[in-house]
């Protein structure tokens, strides 16, 4: 059986020292990059990937998960020490981590944090590998039928996930769909809707699109407020005083919180277009919901702390399910995670388990490091974090603005490419500020050519279209995909009745 | 979502952000619509297949017209929206604009980075720009000042002798010498 073979193979790639240090040095990129407001993981991890160019293909996404699995945790930091989330998926810490340190157990907040994250990510990595194979397995069968359906339904969940409108959350899958039509035809190679610009016959490039819509156009939208930009007052004096093991005994003395927690993170990861900002809420809602003294959430108690950390990190194992075994990102993260591994060549879909073997396995491995690795660094330099979330936003948007330029020169070392980068950046800016969302568009440029590619197969092996209603997973799927933008459009209805009802 | 206007139309001052918003909503996906209309008719010179059903224009077509479907789909409803909203109410474009100037000062600052680059390189163009827009956002005098200055050179040098030596990237050495 070469699965043994595939797993030494990937335990001896991973445990070079190259490796290592490059997932060390990716995890403290991630944990500090989280950790400062305005500076989100998405982000790290976009400008994360033209430094693993050069590398080896496991070497590069271990690289990228150890920035992912650090920024699930890096949040907390200034959720806890500021009372401002650091990314979006630290929001729901705010709600307890921070009255915690208030009242004067800052270390503990953050301890509790540190090891309900480190749960987290290590109940997810095994749910992934216990989910992702048989997944795959049964992803293989699909007929190109059913992966387009599959792929309808991904776009509606994702449309109907993010954004204010349903519409508008549509319309941007749509054009990112149509923005990957650009270039090659994937069937025939001919060259569509390039207007003669020899930049685009390879098609849009696709890492000028993500380090464009989310790093330029985000970090445009933190410096809107002259008032917030010497940030990093810390309300929180004097030194941290914390006991790791007795934090970790009291985390692990919630083992129901913890593991509720961490399913709900695993569960909303896996689901496409939804991640850490919405499994921190959930998380948190449902474990306040449980608890028999639901009244002393917010005050700074234990249970909210570790619902809110230990639901965001379990979003990195969830999110990695679906991209494994059926080729669709479950989150922007995963889209940039695959668009790693197709640059290195590697054609991501359900046969990527069984093609590389190796680089599957290594990536779960990735996960289980990378968690220890978070968890040793984040209790080693907590007393240095004050200091990390004390730096202006004045010095870090200039700062990571060069590092987007250095991203989109690496690929191809093309002034056009930079030039695209700001277009992409200044349209992005506008969209988001219009409520465009953007994740369904880099979704949709990511799933166009597999959403087409299946769509062509299905009519070349039989011209009789209505097969995607008659095949039952098809059929199924597509059911799905209507009912999914149904419930939104009657959830916002409902939203807007019951607010002209207040008014 | 209408509620915020009247709320912001009553508080005087205000100005209709949701009017403003309505308005750039339906310019914006008319523009688009007529641009994937085009694209739509463009599409249709591309070659089909003698293998396939579908040719290389069929699923850009596919997109396009149900792009198109959403713009007017949005418009619609911006015009509804538009018609609801405060009429008394300014659009308030400068004043929107105004409000952002930093960010659009940022973004411009790195157009101008971006243009400059090819010419006096990455090294330099990035300890110009850093410095620049450390300034812009309020690093004017005294500590904050200095902190800009060793932030811009140290970035700037140091990215760029990091990636020509250590992951061999190669970035603009500038055409000027």
């Amino acid at each position: 059986m070469p699965m043994t073979d595939a797993l030494l193979s990937s335990v001896e790639q991973l445990f070079s020292l190259a490796t290592l240090v490059s997932m060390m040095i990716g995890v403290v990129a991630g944990v500090i990059a989280a950790a400062i407001p305005g500076f989100t993981v998405t982000m790290a991890i976009v400008l994360t990937l033209p430094v693993t160019f050069s590398m080896p293909p496991l070497q590069g996404v271990a690289t990228m998960l150890a920035v992912y699995v650090g920024g699930c945790s890096g949040g907390l930091i200034s959720a806890a020490l500021l009372g401002i989330p650091g990314t979006p998926s630290s929001v729901a810490t705010t709600f307890d981590a921070y009255p915690m340190a208030r009242n004067g157990e800052p270390g503990r907040a953050l301890g509790l944090g540190i090891w309900a994250s480190f749960f987290g990510a290590l109940v997810s990595a095994i749910v992934l590998i216990i989910a992702a194979p048989p997944l795959a397995l049964i992803a293989v069968k699909l007929g190109p039928w059913e992966y387009f359906s599959l792929i309808l339904f991904a776009i509606t969940v994702v449309a109907s996930l993010v954004g204010k409108s349903i519409l508008k959350g549509l319309m941007m899958s749509l054009l990112g769909l149509f923005i990957a039509t650009v270039g090659q035809d994937p069937m025939m190679g001919v060259p569509r809707f390039t207007f003669g610009v020899d930049v685009l016959a390879a098609g849009f490039p696709f890492l000028v699109v993500l380090i464009g819509i989310f790093a330029v156009s985000q970090l445009a939208g933190e410096v809107e407020n002259p008032a917030e930009l010497h940030q990093g007052q810390a309300l929180i004096r004097g030194t941290l005083h914390f006991q790791p093991l007795a934090v970790m005994r009291e985390v692990l003395s919630r083992p129901l919180n913890l593991l509720r927690s961490s399913m709900v993170g695993v569960v909303i990861g896996a689901v496409p277009g939804a991640g850490g900002s919405i499994a921190n809420l959930i998380a948190y809602d449902q474990a306040k919901r449980a608890s028999k003294t639901p009244e002393r959430f917010g005050t700074g108690i234990a249970d909210g702390v570790v619902a809110s950390e230990s639901g965001n990190s379990a979003t990195a194992g969830g999110g990695l399910i679906p991209m494994i075994a059926l080729g669709i990102p479950g989150s922007a993260v995963d889209a940039v995670l695959m668009a790693a591994l197709m640059v290195q060549g590697i054609s991501v879909g359900p046969r990527l388990i069984m093609d590389n073997a190796d680089l599957v396995y290594g990536m779960f491995l990735a996960m289980f490091l990378a968690a220890v690795m978070v968890l040793v660094f984040c209790l080693l330099s907590m007393r240095w974090f004050l200091r990390i979330t004390a730096i202006p936003k004045s010095i870090i948007v200039p700062v990571v603005l060069v590092c987007c330029a250095v991203g989109a020169l690496a690929l191809n070392n093309r002034i056009t490419d930079l030039y695209l980068l700001i277009g992409v950046g200044l349209v992005g800016y506008l969209l988001a500020k219009l409520d465009y969302p953007l994740a369904p568009l880099v979704l949709g440029v990511i799933l166009g050519p597999i959403a087409e590619t299946n769509l062509r197969r299905a009519l070349m092996a039989d011209e009789d279209w209505t097969l995607f209603f008659t095949r039952p997973i098809s059929a199924g799927l597509l059911v799905l995909a209507v009912l999914s933008v149904a419930f939104t459009v009657r959830r916002i209805l409902r939203q807007r009745k019951r607010m002209a009802a207040q008014a | 979502m209408s509620d915020q206007s009247e709320a912001a139309s009553h508080s005087g001052r205000e100005v209709s952000s949701e009017r403003g918003r309505a308005l750039a909503n339906v310019m914006f996906n008319a523009a688009l619509a007529v641009f994937f209309v085009t694209l739509f008719i463009q599409a249709g010179e591309l070659p089909s297949s003698m293998w396939e059903p579908l040719g290389a224009g069929s699923f850009p077509r596919l997109v396009l017209g149900a792009l198109v479907v959403f713009n007017l789909a949005i418009m619609a409803q911006s015009t509804a929206a538009f018609r609801r909203a405060d009429r008394t109410a300014s659009v308030g474009v400068g004043r929107w604009f105004l409000q952002r100037r930093l960010a659009f000062a940022t973004l411009a600052a790195f157009a101008l980075y971006a243009l400059l680059m090819p010419w006096i390189g990455f090294a330099l163009a990035s300890l110009v720009f850093l410095l620049a827009v450390q300034v812009i956002l309020g690093a004017r005098r005294g500590r904050r000042l200095l902190v800009a200055v060793i932030v811009a050179v140290v970035c700037s040098l140091g990215l760029y002798a990091l990636f020509s030596h250590v992951f061999l990237i190669s970035l603009p050495p500038g055409r000027l010498w």
